[in-house]
């Protein structure tokens, strides 16, 4: 057996704890030895409250107990995201996590809707989507295992206090054998010959050498970038936000199983419900709006009392050119940055630790690994980047220069032509693996506004009168077994009642 | 408001002619469109045999066609996958089943593990713990099952009498509405990039809103346009051309195509119930026709019972399928070896896509962009799978062999090849014909042993992971005891009665 490989992890957010996490629970003591240097001084960003349902999975490979980490991250269900004043002001769709009705055979289940359409029927896409009438009518519980029930069609994720979440990790980790080390690190040793990190030194005058170094130390990307070659692909040319203010409140009104996302005059702004607050924050470009004007919006628009001021944080959407160089692995901001609006950033870091486990190397490593987990993580975010995109360059509104900008500017050829091929027939890729599935375009794209032209085919195939019954059965059968669901408080409250008293600290998140 | 496509010209002959005219007939037929074919004279000889990949059934579920009525009417044969004989003069064969290997654990694949415990000593080779190839090997026929579906994903690929198998496709499609004429292409009226009408060599005009061109390599209608140039594959595949024969039927029947390299190319064996396909691919320009016959024999020790036909063979692709309202499908857009069944395969690419893709608008064909896109994808990793055939063969001092050992191959595949000869990993690209259970048998089958395993598989005990294998080869011997000979199968579900039956 191989000595065990030495993995320094620098930076203790919610980034840093789950690569410990997930190294220390996946692999043996004989396998690594996982160390994580962070420094009580930086705070973290943490405005990562909400999650997609791989998520699930994620805590499932780790060993994490869901009702566990819910009750100690005062977290609550997620169903999906509302969109509220996007592709034009005054509408509100919900991006489901799941499918809309179910498919005839190869065709999609949206041809038929549109078909219908044409043929003079009036039908709401959202009353074929489980999840979307659960979300309405703030219910929810689990799916249903038999894959043949109307409601097995959905999955859902989380919501939750992500500095909760690194700390309720950093148990975890520490107690599967993960060291974390207090310190700020100073200066960096590399090898003379390869290039690769030797070691860091940290204030304390403290240096620890490593095999492997995971840079997730955000945005400053500490160790990733140093490298000059190593720069930063900037992708603000599409996506123009790069700045957030993030403000919690107290909890009000109803236990939303959904993320809400409103458009704003230069951006837009989320709410997400917790057990013990609702997070808030608005994402804007600074070129269009004051951080002043941002923030007074912001605080207009909060459900409850405020709890505290707002915090800056800025940002830049693109990627590192290389999320992996020699000895040196960033994972999380330090690696990219996409904006919070699907959701994504926890499920880049994920995404990017699994794919270290798949790819897990040996001392020295292989450059052939770190190629193949490059090509990975930039499909990746190649395709979160034009999903992303979508929303803001499909909209109508009229009322800012944002939004004119956003629908003026020059999209990626891969979207433009997504697009044309929704709008022309409806069609919509199916990639092998990865973000996002069909589900999610298609509620975007007409959430936004776009209507295919015709439909497939095959669809005709059908007797209109045999397909319109299935339609009324689809939705029938949704919202009879919708209205046998508890509510989400309750199931929350039941299931998972939170376990941490709402400390200030707790609430503010980090301090930037 | 605009006009969907109404008319539907298949300008084409054999598979790719009818199999066309035939599933765009099903798929939309009902939906008020014509297909109508001009059906060019049949290249085929008594000989040729089609083998299919086990998704052909999928189109066959599309035609409404029962494959054990289909098999039974063109002689055909089950197969679990391919046998690959004397790539390698060291080395034994292999078998390329239509099946995974072993199972995940802990969320690690079993290659790995396996690569492990070879290196530790152990002699079992992959495909031993295959259930596919365990049945293939004993002409076995693997009928799926509970017991087997979490283990196995076997499946069959069919061997058919290619001028039955024409016929047949040929009746359907009558019956199913579609219209025929016999006759050969004089002159086609083109506007720009569109064409309007063809001109038959009888005077006849047929137009069309829509025009496949499945005439195979003569593509008579793709041919001629500058949009679409033919890029020749030639510095991969040296083969220039084909043989095509006859041979015994041999008892009890293989449940596999046989593919065996000789010095100048190589030899396919394709048992029917009621003889042997033959097929050479070589290059001439190093062996005559009559030596290349008797290699026929020597490599296969069997006897050519029918004439012998031979024609060229030139590997390439175009540069685009679809253009303008001609669309390409099979080998008027993609020659490829008939290598790894390829041959109906590319057939079937096209078709699938273009119903996925089938323009909604007979005046704006938006879709040819990713129609175009999508196929050349799956094709260059089809046309990788294959050159990885040639490249990691272990034949030395035969010049065809080692050219094809040191010839520079695509980007695309060096890089899948060195990430499986650090990793066992396969970099599985998106538009994938392949699973990484079809690359990991051949590149372990042609003798690419990776380097290292992935840690992850050092968690599981020495002893555990003995008593896990040990469970796996016995379940497989277990399972495969009882599984019906492919001759038996055969004879109750899609017995062959016709001439020279058994």
């Amino acid at each position: 057996m191989n000595k065990p490989l030495e993995i320094v992890v620098v930076g203790g957010g919610t980034a840093g704890w789950m690569s410990a996490a997930a190294l220390a629970g996946v692999l043996t003591r004989q396998q690594v030895s996982v160390r994580l240097v962070e420094s009580d001084e930086i705070g973290t960003v943490g405005v990562g409250e909400a999650t997609l349902p791989q998520m699930k999975e994620f805590n499932d490979y780790v060993g994490i107990i869901e009702s566990d980490m819910m009750r100690k991250t005062n977290a609550s269900f997620k169903l999906g995201i509302e969109f509220v004043d996007w592709g034009n002001k005054g509408a509100s769709y919900i991006h489901p996590f799941g499918a809309h009705g179910k498919p005839t055979g190869s065709i999609a289940f949206h041809h038929q809707w549109v078909r219908a359409l044409q043929a003079g029927r009036s039908y709401n896409i959202e009353d074929f989507s489980y999840a979307i009438v659960a979300a309405r009518r703030n219910k929810f519980e689990f799916p249903a295992g038999d894959q043949t029930a109307v409601n097995s069609t959905y999955s859902y994720a989380y919501h939750f206090d992500a500095t909760l979440y690194a700390r309720f990790l950093r148990d975890f980790a520490e107690a599967r054998g993960a060291r974390r080390t207090e310190g700020k690190v100073v200066d960096v040793a590399l090898h003379p010959e390869s290039g690769d990190i030797a070691s860091i030194k940290l204030q304390s005058g403290e240096s620890i050498t490593g095999d492997l170094f995971i840079d997730c130390s955000g945005f400053r990307g500490l160790l990733i970038g140093r490298d000059p070659k190593n720069g930063y692909e900037d992708w603000s040319r599409w996506l123009p936000c790069d700045t957030a203010l993030a403000v919690p409140c107290a909890r009000a009104g109803q236990f939303a199983p959904h993320t809400r996302s409103t458009a704003r005059e230069a951006g837009w702004q989320w709410r997400i419900p917790l057990q013990s607050r609702t997070g808030n924050g608005y994402v804007f470009s600074s070129a269009f709006i004051s951080e002043d004007a941002a923030a007074a919006a912001l605080m207009e628009n909060l459900d409850g009392a405020p709890l505290g001021d707002p915090r800056l944080i800025r940002f830049k959407s693109g990627r590192r050119l290389k999320s992996w160089r020699g000895n040196c692995l960033s994972i999380g901001l330090a690696s990219g940055f996409l904006e919070p609006l699907e959701s994504t950033s926890i499920y880049l870091v994920q995404m990017a630790i699994v794919n270290l486990l798949k790819l897990f190397p040996r001392n020295p490593i292989d450059p052939i690994l770190i190629s193949e987990f490059n090509r990975l993580v930039d499909l990746e975010y190649e395709r979160v980047r034009d999903f992303l995109i979508l929303h803001y360059y499909v909209n109508t509104r009229d009322d800012s220069e944002f939004w004119k900008y956003c629908r003026n500017m020059d999209v990626p050829d891969s979207l433009r032509e997504k697009i044309a091929l929704f709008v022309h027939r409806g069609h919509i890729e199916k990639y092998k693996d990865g973000l996002f599935a069909p589900p999610s375009w298609l509620s975007v794209f007409l959430g936004q506004g776009l209507r295919p032209k015709h439909y497939d085919r095959l669809a005709d195939n059908m007797e209109m009168s045999a397909m319109i019954e299935g339609l009324d059965t689809v939705r029938r059968s949704i919202r009879e077994r919708v209205q046998a669901m508890p509510d989400h408080d309750a199931f929350v409250r039941d299931y998972c009642p939170a376990a941490v008293s709402d400390r200030p600290h707790a609430m503010m998140g980090a301090h930037a | 408001m605009s006009q969907p496509i109404a008319r539907v010209v298949v300008v084409g002959r054999d598979a790719a002619g009818w199999l066309s005219a035939f599933a765009l007939q099903r798929a939309f037929g009902r939906t008020g469109l014509t297909v109508q074919v001009i059906e060019l004279p049949s290249q085929l000889s008594a000989a040729d045999v089609y083998a299919a990949l086990p998704t052909l059934s999928n189109l066959h579920r599309l035609l409404g066609l029962d494959e054990n009525e289909v098999v039974s009417a063109c002689a055909g044969v089950y197969v679990q996958g391919q046998r690959f004989s004397s790539w390698s003069r060291s080395k034994p064969d292999f078998m390329h089943a239509y099946d995974t290997q072993g199972v995940v654990i802990n969320h690690v694949d079993f290659i790995q593990y396996w690569v492990k415990a070879r290196a530790e000593g152990l002699a079992v080779d992959l495909e031993d713990f295959c259930l596919g190839a365990a049945a293939a090997k004993q002409n076995r026929y693997v009928l799926s099952k509970d017991t087997t579906e979490a283990f196995s994903n076997a499946a069959h690929g069919i061997h058919l009498n290619a001028r039955t198998y024409v016929r047949l496709l040929k009746q359907c499609a009558l019956k199913t509405g579609v219209v025929s004429t016999v006759g050969q292409i004089a002159s086609v009226n083109r506007s720009g990039a569109s064409i309007q009408s063809v001109v038959l060599s009888d005077g006849q005009i047929v137009d069309g809103d829509l025009f496949i061109d499945a005439s195979g390599v003569e593509a008579v209608l793709i041919g001629a346009m500058p949009e679409a140039p033919f890029e020749s594959w030639r510095h991969w595949f040296g083969a220039d051309r084909i043989m095509v024969a006859s041979g015994k039927r041999l008892t009890p029947l293989p449940a596999f195509s046989q593919i065996s390299a000789y010095s100048n190319g190589w030899i396919g064996l394709y048992p029917l119930q009621n003889r042997t396909g033959m097929k050479c691919v070589y290059d001439s320009s190093r062996q005559s026709d009559e030596r290349t016959a008797e290699e026929i024999g020597l490599t296969t020790g069997m006897r050519i019972e029918s004439e012998v036909v031979v024609a060229p063979l030139q590997s390439g692709a175009r540069a685009r399928p679809w253009v303008g309202n001609c669309i390409a499908i099979g080998e008027s857009a993609v020659v490829l070896e008939s290598l790894d069944a390829a041959y109906l395969h590319v057939i079937q690419l096209g078709l699938s896509r273009l119903i996925a893709f089938f323009p909604v608008e007979a005046d704006a064909l938006v879709e040819a962009d990713a129609y175009n896109a999508d196929i050349a994808a799956h094709v260059r990793n089809i046309r990788d799978f294959q050159i990885a055939h040639y490249k990691l063969n272990q034949r030395f001092g035969e010049p065809v062999w080692d050219r094809a050992r040191d010839m520079n191959i695509p980007d695309s595949l060096v890089y899948k090849l060195n990430l499986f000869a650090h990793r066992g990993r396969v970099a599985l690209y998106d538009h994938e014909s392949f699973e990484i259970e079809n690359w990991n048998a051949i590149l372990i089958g042609h003798g690419l042993m990776p380097r290292t395993y992935d840690p992850l598989a050092d968690a599981l005990p020495r002893a555990e992971q003995i008593g896990k294998f040990k469970g796996m080869l016995h379940f497989i011997a277990e399972e495969v005891r009882t599984m019906p000979s492919l001759d038996a199968h055969l004879e109750i579900h899609a017995p062959y009665t016709g001439a020279g039956a058994k």
